[in-house]
C-alpha cells in the first residue's frame, strides 16, 4: 500500500463542492460557507507538513474544515442570542380536550430505511433553512454535529431546560415541514 | 397510590415534552415510567415519537461527508477560480 500524498492542485476540482455542501448544511448562510471552505484550503496549504499520510487526503481536509466550523460556531455565539424568547413558539398545540394538533399522521416508514430516501433528505435540507438562527444553530450542534447536551450548554452558555425546549420546538417545526412538503404528497 | 394512579391519567400534553427530551437527556425514573405507560396506550404519541426518531436519523445522514442530499449546491465558480489560483501560486 502506497502512502497517501497531497495533490493541492487538484483539491478544488475534487473536494470544493463536497466541502461546501458539508458546510452549507451547518451554517445556513452560503457566504459564510464559502469563507469557511476557502480558509480551509488556505490553512491546508500552509500545513501540508502536518499530513502524515495515514488518513486520506479527503479525511484530512474534512478534519481542517470541521475545526474551522466549530471555531466559527464558538466565535459567533456572541452574535446569536440562544436564550428562549416569546417568538420561539411551539408549532404544535393541544386542543382543550388534550389532543395534539395538527395530529401526527403515520409516515409508514422504517426509521432506519428513511435515511436511504434521498428525496426526503433534500426536503429536510430545505426545512432546516426555514429555522430561525437560534433553532438552526442548536439543532445543528445537537443532531448534525452530534455534540452532547452537556457540551452545548457549557460551550454556548445555554441553560439545559432552554436547550431541551428549543430542540423540541425545532424538531416540531421540522417535522411539520416534512409533513407538508413531502409526506402528504405520497 | 395516588401517584401511581396519576400516571395513568397523563394526557398527551403532559407527556409530549418528554418524548423529545429523552433524546437530549436521561429522564428520571418517574419520567421514564410515565412515558412508557403513556406510549403503550396512546398510538398518536407513539407515532410522534417514531417521527422524531426518523427526523434524527435523517439529520445525521444529511450531515455526513458524503451526503448526496444537496448535490445541486456548488461552490461559486469565481471563488473556486480564486482558490485554484492561490494554490497554484503557492506551490
Amino acid at each position: 500500500m502506497s502512502e497517501e500524498t497531497l495533490e493541492p492542485e487538484k483539491w478544488v476540482e475534487k473536494y470544493a463542492d463536497m466541502l461546501f455542501r458539508y458546510t452549507l448544511v451547518r451554517v445556513k448562510d452560503p457566504d459564510v460557507a464559502e469563507e469557511l471552505v476557502q480558509s480551509t484550503f488556505f490553512a491546508a496549504l500552509k500545513s501540508q507538513h502536518t499530513f502524515a499520510g495515514k488518513s486520506t487526503e479527503k479525511t484530512w481536509l474534512f478534519g481542517i474544515l470541521k475545526h474551522k466550523t466549530m471555531d466559527h460556531f464558538r466565535n459567533a455565539k456572541k452574535n446569536i442570542n440562544l436564550d428562549i424568547s416569546d417568538s420561539d413558539t411551539d408549532r404544535i398545540q393541544f386542543t382543550t380536550s388534550g389532543h395534539m394538533t395538527p395530529s401526527p399522521n403515520n409516515w409508514n416508514m422504517d426509521p432506519e430505511k428513511a435515511t436511504q430516501n434521498k428525496e426526503l433528505a433534500e426536503v429536510l435540507a430545505k426545512c432546516l433553512n426555514g429555522l430561525s438562527e437560534k433553532f438552526h444553530r442548536l439543532f445543528v450542534l445537537k443532531e448534525i454535529e452530534g455534540l452532547s447536551s452537556e457540551q452545548i450548554c457549557k460551550e454556548f452558555d445555554v441553560k439545559p431546560t432552554n436547550l431541551w425546549v428549543i430542540l423540541h420546538r425545532a424538531r416540531n417545526q421540522l417535522k411539520l415541514c416534512l409533513e407538508s412538503n413531502w409526506i402528504n404528497k405520497e | 397510590m395516588n401517584w401511581f394512579m396519576s400516571i395513568f391519567k397523563m394526557t398527551c400534553k403532559d407527556v409530549y415534552p418528554l418524548i423529545s427530551e429523552e433524546m437530549d437527556r436521561s429522564l428520571s425514573l418517574s419520567g421514564r415510567l410515565r412515558l412508557k405507560i403513556h406510549l403503550a396506550i396512546c398510538i398518536l404519541c407513539d407515532i410522534y415519537r417514531k417521527q422524531l426518531q426518523i427526523l434524527r436519523n435523517l439529520a445525521r445522514n444529511l450531515g455526513k461527508e458524503d451526503s448526496q442530499a444537496i448535490e445541486t449546491e456548488t461552490l461559486n465558480p469565481e471563488v473556486k477560480e480564486k482558490i485554484q489560483k492561490y494554490i497554484e501560486d503557492q506551490i
